[in-house]
C-alpha cells in the first residue's frame, strides 16, 4: 500500500514539473526569482557596496503619501523649519499646523515618521558596518568611514529632535527590547557621534559630493562641537580645513540651488526627476499642488528679515503666491520653475522633483567659520571671522561688517537669511541659546503656545505604547 | 453581442429537442408523495434502457412515449425507484414511497460524500433553488441569510466588487478570514466566486466547524464553503432559458443632504442677520444633493442558457452566462461571460473518467473615487458651467486662471471665489471668498478616470475513476485553473487640480498557473449493522505567479491614452515572480453501526512552502461521534419525535494565507530578502540592496481548535425540523505582522503569537406551516449568535492602532475584548454653535470638536480617560424566510437582520464638518478647553450598525401545465422580485450602508468613511425548461 501511495505520488510530482530525483524539501522551498536572499549576500565588497548605496537611498526617503512609508529628509521641513518663526502651513490644517502652533501630539504622524526613517537609516548603516570582513583592504577603512558618517548624521538629527534616545549601535533583534525603549543621555550619543566623525574625516576624501565626503565630515563635527559648546577650537580647525579644500561660493546665489552639484555643495541628498527617485516635498510647499494645501509658507516675520538683510538673496527666497497674492511662498527648490525668475521646471510632474536637498554648503561653513571664531560670546572682531562673514555679504550683493565688530545677532541674522529655508533656523537659534526668547516672542505674537518644552519634539507614541510604559516620554507631552 | 449568440444557441436547442420526437404510445400521469399525497415535481421518468426521459412538471404530470413492453423507471432523490412495465394502459400514475435509508440528501464532505442522517459534524447545506433569481451579479451575493453562522456583508457596494464573507466570526488577525472556496472539489481563489454562474450552481455546503474542515487541513480555519456544479442526467436533454431584468438605485441618508437653504434658515434664526458668504452661496442658485450624482442607479440583466441530459453511461451539462450590472455608482460596471461544459462517461463497469471545463471573462469598470470626498462638496458648487452661472465666475483673481472658462467647462469652488455684493460682480481681490478647497470638481475625480479590470479564467478538472472491488475505488484527478487579470487606470487630464502634469496612466498585469492533482483510495462497503467509509489520499499543489506593472504620466491630453504617449522620463515599471507549493496527505474513516451510532475520525498533514524549514509540515486531526436517537426502538415508533440526532465534534484546522501587502513576502517570509533600492549619486543612478523584511524561519500556519456539539431533529413527520449547535473556536498561533519598534530598522515583523476565541450558537428550524394542495406555506427561520474575544496577545496586548495618522482615530486590541474594539474619549456635551467660529461655512455643520469626560475625574483629560467605545462585530444576525405557493402562484421572502455591531463613522466628521477651521472653537472666548477634543477621538462617531431589511422578495407565477405543454415547455415561470426593497437602520446611523466597510486591517476594522450604498433592485425575470 505504502508502496502504492509512493509511487503514485512520484508520478504526479512529475507531473507538476518536478523532476522524480528532487525530493519532497526542494518541492516545499521553490527558486526564489525575483528577489536576493540576504543569508547569501554581502560576500564580496561589489556587494558590500551596494548596502552603501542603500543608505542613501534611505535617507532620500520615498516620494509617496502613504503614511506607512519612510519619507525621512523630505518631512524634515515639518520639524524644523515649520517650528521656528520662518516658515507655517498656508491654512493651518490638519496635523501639520500642529508645528507651527507648538500644539504637537505625541501621535502625529509627521514626528513617528522621522523617527522611524533615521533609525532605518541608522539600520543601513550598521548592516554594513558589521559586513566591513568582506571589503578589500584598501578600501575598508574609507568604507567604514562612510557608514559611520552616515550613523552620524542620522543620530545628530535625531538627538537634537528628540533629545534622550536609544543607542543602536549595531544590528539588534525585535527581541532586544532593553535596547530600543532606553532612552540614553545625550551626551552618550554625542560621544558616538563624535567617535563616529572621527572615523569618517581620518577615513574619507572628497571625491563626491552626494556621498559622505571628508569635507562633509569635518563641517558636520565642527557643527557637533560648536551645538555641545565645548570645543570652540577644533571647530574652528576644521573650519579652516574645509576651507582650504576646494570649495567655493557660488558667485550668483540662484545657482546654488538651481544649478545641481556646484562648487558651493558639500553634502547634499541626491533625487531624480519624475520617477521613484524623486522628492514631494517642494510641490507641498507650492499652493495646493502636493497632497495638502501648501505647508512651510513663509512667516511675515522671516519676510521682514529678508527684506531688510537679504540683498541679492531675497527674489530667490520667497515669492508671493500667485494664486493667493496675501501668501508667499519659498523659491529655494521651487519644482515647478519661475519665469519670472529664470528658473526652469525640474521634473515634469511638479509632485516627482528632481532638485537635491543641500545638507551642507560652504556659505554654512564660512559662518560656522564665524561662529566657532565667537565661540560663545556675544562678539568677535576677529580678521579670520570679518573675512569669512563678508565672503558670504559680498555674494549677496552687500557689503562687509561695517563696524568691524560681528555681534551674535548679526551672525544669527546673516545664517537667517543666508540658509533660510534650509532646516537651520531652529537648530541655530537653539545652538545660540536664544530659541526660548525669540520663539515666546514669535509664539505670542501669532497666536500659538510656544513653551520651554517645546523645543523637544514627543517621542512617538507608537514607540511608548510598545515599551509598555518603558519609554518615558519628554515634559510637556 | 451576447442576445444574438444567444437566439441562435436557442434555436438549435430546438430544432435538437424536435428531434426526440417518436411515434408510439403516449404515456400521461401524475406522480404523487406517497406521504402526503403532494404532486411531485422534478421526479425522473425514463424509458429504463433508452436515453427517453421527462421529468415531471410542477403539478406532478408527465408525458412520455413508450412501446408496449418497455418500462418506466421513476426516480426520485430520498425514494424508492419504481419501475413499472408499460402496457395499453395509458394512464400510470405513481405513488412514489420515501426511502427510510435513502430518507435524506447526500451531503458534500470534501474528497467524498456523505447521508445527511449519518453526519457527526456542523455542514449547511444550501440547494439552489431560487438563489438565481436574486438580482446580483456575484454568487456569494446570493449567499446572504441562507446559512446560520454565515454572514455575508455587501462592504465594497460596486458592481461586481466582493463582498466579506465570515464563518463563525473572525478568526484571524493578519491572516485571512474568509473561508476557503471548493469548486468541484478543487480549492480555488476567493476570486471565483466572482466568475461563477448561479444558474449553474447545484448546491452550496458550507463545512462549519473544525472537524468538518479539517480534512481540508491547512486551509480549513476560517470555514469551507463546497461548490457543486450541476451535472446532467439520465434522460431526455433538457433546456432552460433563464433570464432577468432588475433596476437598481441607491438607498440615500437625508442626514447627508445639506442644503444651502437649511445653512440661511439656521442662520438666520441664530444671528437675525445673512452672512456675505451665505448671500453669495444662495446667488448661485445651485443646492444640489450630491448623491443624486455619484448614485446614478442601474440595471442589471442576466441570461443564462444550458442544456443537460445524457445516456446510462454518457452524462453531459453545458452553459452559458451573461450578466451585465451597471451598479448604482457613477461609472460602475460588471459584465460576465461564463461557458461551463461537463462530461462523465463510463467506459466499462469499472473504469469512468469526466471532464469540466468552464472559461468566464469579466469586465469591472471602476468607481474610481472615494464617495466622502465627493459628497462633502458644497450644495451651492454647480456640476459644469452653464448659461446662469458663469457670470458668477471669477475672470479676474488668480491671475486670470478663470478667464476662459466656457460653458460646459467642470465648476471648480474657487471660481466662484472674491464676489463683491456691492456691485453684484467678481473683483480681482477683497470681495467675499466662499470655497472650502482648492480641488477640482468632485464629479470630475469620477468621470475623467477610467479604471479597468478584465479577467479571464479558465477551470479545468479531468478525472479518471476505477473500481477496484465493488467497496474498493480510485479516483485521481488533475485538475487547476489559469487566471489572467489585466487592470488599467487613465487618470485624465481634467481629473485633478494639476490639471497636465497628474495625468497618469497605470497598467498591469497578473497570470496565475494553479495546478493541482489529487490521488484518493476510497472504501465504501455495508456489511450487516455496519456501514464504513474511508479515504487515504494524496494531494500535491502548485501555484506560479507573475505580475508586471508600467506606468507612466506627463500626458498633455486625453488622446491617446498609451504608455508611448507618456513622457518618457515617467514611465517606471515593476515585474516580480512568486511560487508557492503544496503537499498533503490526507484520510479519514466514518463508521455507523446500526445506523444509531456514528463515529468519523480524519487526518491530514500538509506541507506548505511559505513557511519556515523548522515548520514547514502542520498536522490537523478531528474526531467526532454521534447518536441517532430516534432509531432507538424507545423513539422508534414515536408520532412525534422522527428525527433525532446529538452529534459532538473535535477538531484541529489550519490558516496559512496572511498578507503584509507585499506577495513576495507573503511567499517567503521565513527568508530575510533584499530588493534593489537606488540612490541618485552627483547626478546618476547607482543601484543598492535594500532589506525588506524581519525574517522569521519558524514561522508557521494559525491554528484553531474547535468543539461542537450539536442536535438534529425532526418532529410531527418533519413538519417541524432543525438544527442546534453551539461552538468554541481557539484561534491560537495566530499570524501577526507584530509591530516592533522602530529602532531595528523595521516597523513589523511576522510571527505566531496570540490567540482569538470565536464562541457561540446557530439555529435552524424548519417547518411546514401548511401542505395542502392548492396552498403551501412553509417557513425558515436562522439565527446565529458570535462572542469574538481576544484571548492572549503577546507583548501587543493591549496595542493601539490608527488607520490613518492625519485623522488617528484609535482602535485597541486588549486580551478579554472582541479584536479592533473602538477605542477613544466618551463625550460629555456639545460645544455651543456661540463658541465656533463660523457655524454655517462650508454647511450648516457641527464643530469638529466635542466636551469629553473626564472618566477618572482627576481634572485632567488624558488617555487615562480613554475607554472601549464598542466593537465592528454583530451578537446577533438572522433571517426569517416565508416560501407560499397557491395555485400558479409563489410568494417567498426574507427578512434579515443584524444586531449589536457598531461602526467607526469617519464619514460624519468629513461631512459635516469638513475638518474645516471654520468649525473649530474659538480659543478666546470657549470655556473648559481642556476638556475638548476632536469629535473623531471620541464615541460622537460610533454608531449603532444594526439593521433589518426585507433582503428578498419573489412573487412567481407559473404557466398552467396544459398551457405550457402546448409550448412544448416542462415548466414556464414568470417572477417579480425584490433586494433590500425595505432596509431599516438604527436612529443615531447617519450613513447609507451599515455594512459598508472600508478595506482595513483586521485590527482596524470597522471603519467607515461614508462608504458605498445598500443597492434596492426590483428585477423581472422569466425561467424556460423544455
Amino acid at each position: 500500500m505504502k508502496y502504492i501511495m509512493k509511487t503514485i505520488k512520484m508520478m504526479f510530482l512529475f507531473i507538476l514539473g518536478i523532476s522524480v530525483s528532487s525530493c519532497e524539501e526542494d518541492y516545499l522551498s521553490p527558486q526564489l526569482e525575483t528577489l536576493v536572499n540576504a543569508e547569501i549576500y554581502y560576500t564580496n565588497e561589489e556587494e558590500l557596496l551596494t548596502g552603501v548605496i542603500n543608505m542613501y537611498d534611505g535617507i532620500q526617503g520615498i516620494n509617496s503619501t502613504s503614511s506607512n512609508d519612510y519619507h525621512a529628509l523630505q518631512q524634515e521641513f515639518y520639524l524644523t523649519e515649520m517650528r521656528s518663526d520662518n516658515t507655517r502651513t498656508k491654512s493651518s490644517e490638519g496635523e501639520a499646523a500642529q508645528f507651527e502652533n507648538y500644539s504637537i501630539t505625541a501621535t502625529n504622524g509627521i514626528v513617528e515618521d522621522y523617527y522611524r526613517s533615521y533609525y532605518n537609516v541608522i539600520f543601513r548603516a550598521n548592516i554594513v558596518l558589521e559586513n566591513l570582513d568582506v571589503a578589500s583592504s584598501e578600501n575598508r577603512d574609507s568604507i567604514e568611514a562612510e557608514a559611520k558618517f552616515v550613523r552620524a548624521y542620522a543620530y545628530f538629527n535625531l538627538v537634537r529632535l528628540y533629545g534622550a534616545i536609544p543607542l543602536v549601535d549595531r544590528i539588534i533583534s525585535s527581541a532586544e527590547t532593553e535596547i530600543s525603549f532606553t532612552r540614553v543621555d545625550p551626551s552618550s550619543i554625542y560621544e558616538l557621534i563624535v567617535s563616529d566623525l572621527e572615523t569618517a574625516v581620518d577615513g574619507l576624501d572628497n571625491t563626491y559630493k552626494t556621498r559622505a565626503s571628508k569635507a562633509a565630515a569635518q563641517t558636520l563635527l565642527a557643527k557637533v562641537y560648536l551645538t555641545q559648546g565645548t570645543n570652540y577650537l577644533q571647530a574652528q580647525l576644521l573650519c579652516e580645513e574645509v576651507m582650504m579644500s576646494g570649495y567655493s561660493l557660488e558667485p550668483n546665489f540662484k545657482d546654488v540651488f538651481f544649478n545641481e552639484l556646484n562648487n558651493e555643495i558639500i553634502f547634499a541628498i541626491g533625487y531624480a526627476p519624475d520617477g521613484v527617485d524623486s522628492q514631494n516635498f517642494s510641490a507641498e510647499w507650492l499652493n495646493a499642488v502636493g497632497r495638502t494645501s501648501g505647508v512651510n509658507y513663509t512667516t511675515q516675520d522671516v519676510r521682514d528679515a529678508l527684506d531688510m538683510l537679504g540683498g541679492d538673496r531675497t527674489p530667490f527666497s520667497y515669492r508671493v503666491d500667485t494664486d493667493q497674492p496675501t501668501q508667499f511662498q519659498v523659491v529655494k527648490y521651487i519644482p515647478d520653475g519661475d519665469e519670472s525668475l529664470g528658473i526652469a521646471p525640474t521634473s515634469s510632474d511638479p509632485t516627482k522633483a528632481g532638485n537635491d536637498w543641500i545638507v551642507l554648503r560652504y556659505a554654512d561653513v564660512l559662518l560656522l567659520h564665524v561662529e566657532a571664531i565667537m565661540a560663545g560670546g556675544n562678539s568677535t572682531s576677529a580678521q579670520a571671522a570679518l573675512d569669512s562673514f563678508e565672503e558670504v555679504r559680498l555674494r549677496a550683493g552687500l557689503s562687509g561688517d561695517s563696524d568691524g565688530t560681528i555681534t551674535k545677532q548679526e551672525l544669527m541674522d546673516e545664517r537667517r537669511v543666508e540658509l533660510a529655508f534650509e532646516n537651520h533656523r531652529l537648530f541655530d537659534l537653539i545652538r545660540f541659546g536664544e530659541a526660548q526668547t525669540v520663539l515666546s516672542a514669535f509664539s505670542s505674537a501669532n497666536g500659538g503656545s510656544f513653551t520651554a518644552s517645546d523645543l523637544l519634539l514627543p517621542i512617538p507614541q507608537r514607540e511608548i505604547n510598545l515599551s509598555n510604559g518603558a519609554l518615558s516620554q519628554n515634559p510637556g507631552y | 453581442m451576447n442576445l444574438k449568440a444567444n437566439s441562435a444557441f436557442f434555436i438549435m436547442l430546438l430544432i435538437c429537442v424536435s428531434a426526440f420526437a417518436q411515434e408510439s404510445l403516449t404515456l400521461k400521469g401524475q406522480v404523487v408523495d406517497a406521504g402526503d399525497n403532494m404532486p411531485m415535481p422534478g421526479v425522473n421518468v425514463i424509458v429504463a434502457g433508452t436515453n427517453n426521459g421527462t421529468s415531471t412538471n410542477f403539478d406532478g404530470n408527465y408525458e412520455i412515449d413508450a412501446k408496449e413492453g418497455d418500462v418506466l423507471q421513476f426516480t426520485y432523490v430520498g425514494y424508492i425507484t419504481q419501475l413499472i412495465p408499460v402496457t395499453t394502459n395509458t394512464t400510470i400514475n405513481i405513488a412514489l414511497v420515501e426511502d427510510a435509508n435513502k430518507l435524506d440528501e447526500v451531503v458534500v464532505i470534501g474528497y467524498g460524500t456523505q447521508k445527511k442522517s449519518q453526519l457527526t459534524t456542523a455542514i449547511s447545506k444550501v440547494v439552489n433553488e431560487d438563489l438565481d433569481q436574486i438580482a446580483v451579479p456575484r454568487v456569494d451575493e446570493a449567499l446572504v441569510g441562507q446559512v446560520s453562522g454565515v454572514t455575508v456583508a455587501a462592504t465594497e457596494g460596486e458592481a461586481g466588487s466582493a463582498p466579506t464573507i465570515r464563518v463563525r466570526g473572525v478568526g484571524s488577525i493578519t491572516g485571512k478570514s474568509s473561508p476557503t472556496i471548493v469548486v468541484d472539489g478543487v480549492v480555488v481563489d476567493d476570486d471565483f466566486l466572482g466568475s461563477l454562474d448561479m444558474n449553474e450552481v447545484s448546491s452550496f455546503e458550507v463545512l462549519k466547524d473544525a472537524s468538518s474542515t479539517a480534512i481540508y487541513g491547512a486551509r480549513g480555519a476560517n470555514g469551507v464553503i463546497l461548490i457543486t456544479t450541476k451535472s446532467g442526467k439520465e434522460g431526455k436533454t433538457r433546456f432552460t432559458y433563464n433570464a432577468f431584468t432588475g433596476f437598481k438605485e441607491a438607498r440615500q441618508s437625508d442626514d447627508y443632504y445639506f442644503t444651502v437653504a437649511e445653512t440661511a434658515a439656521a442662520e438666520l434664526a441664530a444671528t437675525g442677520t445673512l452672512s456675505d458668504r451665505t448671500r453669495v452661496k444662495q446667488l448661485i442658485g445651485v443646492d444640489r444633493d450630491w448623491q443624486d450624482v455619484i448614485f446614478d442607479g442601474g440595471t442589471i440583466n442576466s441570461h443564462s442558457f444550458s442544456a443537460r441530459g445524457g445516456s446510462q453511461n454518457t452524462k453531459f451539462s453545458t452553459s452559458l452566462n451573461y450578466v451585465h450590472d451597471e451598479g448604482v455608482l457613477l461609472t460602475d460596471d460588471y459584465k460576465k461571460y461564463a461557458i461551463r461544459a461537463k462530461v462523465d462517461t463510463k467506459l466499462n463497469d469499472k473504469f469512468s473518467v469526466g471532464l469540466n471545463v468552464s472559461p468566464s471573462y469579466t469586465n469591472r469598470q471602476r468607481f474610481d473615487g472615494s464617495t466622502h470626498d465627493i459628497l462633502r462638496q458644497t450644495p451651492w458648487l454647480p456640476l459644469y458651467i452653464d448659461e446662469n452661472n458663469i457670470q458668477f465666475v471669477n475672470k479676474l483673481r488668480d491671475n486670470g486662471a478663470y478667464a476662459d472658462v466656457q460653458i460646459g467647462d467642470y465648476a471648480t469652488q474657487r471660481m466662484f471665489d472674491d464676489f463683491d455684493l456691492e456691485t453684484m460682480m467678481p473683483v480681482e481681490s477683497g470681495g467675499t471668498d466662499i470655497s472650502n478647497t482648492s480641488n477640482t470638481n468632485p464629479a470630475a475625480k469620477v468621470l475623467e478616470r477610467d479604471r479597468n479590470d478584465y479577467k479571464f479564467k479558465l477551470f479545468g478538472s479531468f478525472y479518471a475513476k476505477y473500481d477496484i472491488s465493488d467497496a474498493f475505488s480510485f479516483k485521481t484527478s488533475l485538475s487547476g485553473d489559469y487566471q489572467n487579470t489585466k487592470r488599467d487606470r487613465w487618470q485624465g487630464v481634467q481629473s485633478n487640480r494639476n490639471g497636465a502634469s497628474a495625468a497618469q496612466l497605470d497598467l498591469s498585469t497578473a497570470n496565475q498557473i494553479h495546478i493541482v492533482t489529487d490521488n484518493i483510495l476510497s472504501f465504501d462497503k455495508s456489511f450487516g449493522n455496519h456501514d464504513l467509509s474511508a479515504i487515504a489520499g494524496f494531494s500535491a499543489e502548485k501555484w506560479d505567479n507573475t505580475f508586471e506593472s508600467i506606468q507612466g504620466a506627463g500626458y498633455t491630453s486625453d488622446l491617446v491614452q498609451t504608455i508611448s504617449a507618456a513622457d518618457p522620463t515617467t514611465v517606471v515599471g515593476e515585474s516580480y515572480e512568486f511560487p508557492r507549493r503544496l503537499i498533503s496527505y490526507l484520510g479519514r474513516v466514518n463508521y455507523a453501526y446500526d445506523n444509531k451510532y456514528l463515529v468519523s475520525v480524519s487526518m491530514r498533514a500538509d506541507g506548505y512552502s511559505a513557511f519556515g524549514e523548522n515548520s514547514k509540515y502542520g498536522y490537523f486531526p478531528a474526531a467526532s461521534a454521534g447518536w441517532i436517537v430516534s432509531n432507538e426502538d424507545f423513539l422508534n415508533e414515536s408520532d412525534v419525535v422522527n428525527n433525532l440526532k446529538v452529534r459532538m465534534s473535535y477538531g484541529t484546522a489550519g490558516n496559512p494565507f496572511f498578507d503584509v501587502g507585499d506577495d513576495q513576502i507573503n511567499s517567503f517570509p521565513y527568508l530575510s530578502l533584499l530588493e534593489p533600492s537606488t540612490a541618485v549619486i552627483d547626478g546618476s543612478l547607482v543601484q543598492g540592496f535594500n532589506s525588506l523584511n524581519l525574517a522569521n524561519p519558524d514561522l508557521q500556519w494559525e491554528r484553531s481548535i474547535e468543539i461542537n456539539p450539536g442536535l438534529d431533529f425532526g418532529l410531527f413527520n418533519n413538519a417541524i425540523s432543525g438544527s442546534f449547535d453551539y461552538y468554541n473556536r481557539r484561534s491560537d498561533q495566530l499570524l501577526i505582522d507584530n509591530p516592533v519598534s522602530s529602532t531595528t530598522g523595521f516597523s513589523s515583523g511576522l510571527v505566531n503569537i496570540g490567540e482569538v476565541q470565536n464562541s457561540g450558537f446557530e439555529i435552524e428550524l424548519r417547518t411546514r406551516n401548511i401542505s395542502k394542495e392548492k396552498f403551501r406555506w412553509s417557513t425558515t427561520m436562522l439565527a446565529s449568535q458570535n462572542k469574538n474575544e481576544l484571548i492572549s496577545y503577546g507583548d501587543s496586548n493591549g496595542q493601539i492602532q490608527n488607520v490613518d495618522s492625519k485623522r488617528a482615530a484609535e482602535w485597541i486590541n486588549l486580551v478579554g475584548n472582541p479584536i479592533s474594539s473602538y477605542y477613544g474619549w466618551v463625550v460629555d456635551r456639545d460645544i455651543p454653535l456661540e463658541y465656533i467660529n463660523n457655524p454655517y461655512h462650508p454647511v450648516g455643520g457641527e464643530a469638529q470638536d466635542v466636551y469629553v469626560k473626564d472618566l477618572n475625574g482627576d481634572g485632567v483629560i488624558d488617555d487615562d480617560d480613554k475607554t472601549i467605545l464598542g466593537d465592528p462585530y454583530p451578537d446577533l444576525v438572522w433571517s426569517i424566510t416565508n416560501d407560499f405557493k397557491l395555485g400558479q402562484f409563489d410568494l417567498s421572502f426574507m427578512f434579515q437582520g443584524s444586531h449589536g455591531a457598531e461602526i467607526r463613522n469617519m464619514g460624519d466628521q468629513y461631512l459635516f464638518n469638513h475638518f474645516n477651521s471654520s468649525q473649530d472653537f474659538n480659543p478666546e472666548t470657549t470655556p473648559n478647553q481642556e476638556f475638548i477634543k476632536e469629535k473623531i477621538f471620541t464615541n460622537d462617531i460610533i454608531q449603532d450598525a444594526s439593521y433589518v431589511t426585507l433582503r428578498n422578495v419573489n412573487l412567481g407565477f407559473s404557466i398552467p401545465s396544459k398551457l405550457a405543454d402546448k409550448l412544448r415547455m416542462s415548466k414556464a415561470r414568470l417572477y417579480l422580485s425584490g433586494t433590500n426593497l425595505l432596509y431599516f437602520t438604527a436612529s443615531d446611523y447617519t450613513g447609507f450602508n451599515p455594512e459598508s466597510i472600508n478595506d482595513t486591517s483586521p485590527t482596524t476594522y470597522g471603519y467607515q468613511r461614508a462608504g458605498s450604498p445598500i443597492q434596492q433592485t426590483v428585477t423581472f425575470g422569466l425561467n424556460i425548461e423544455f
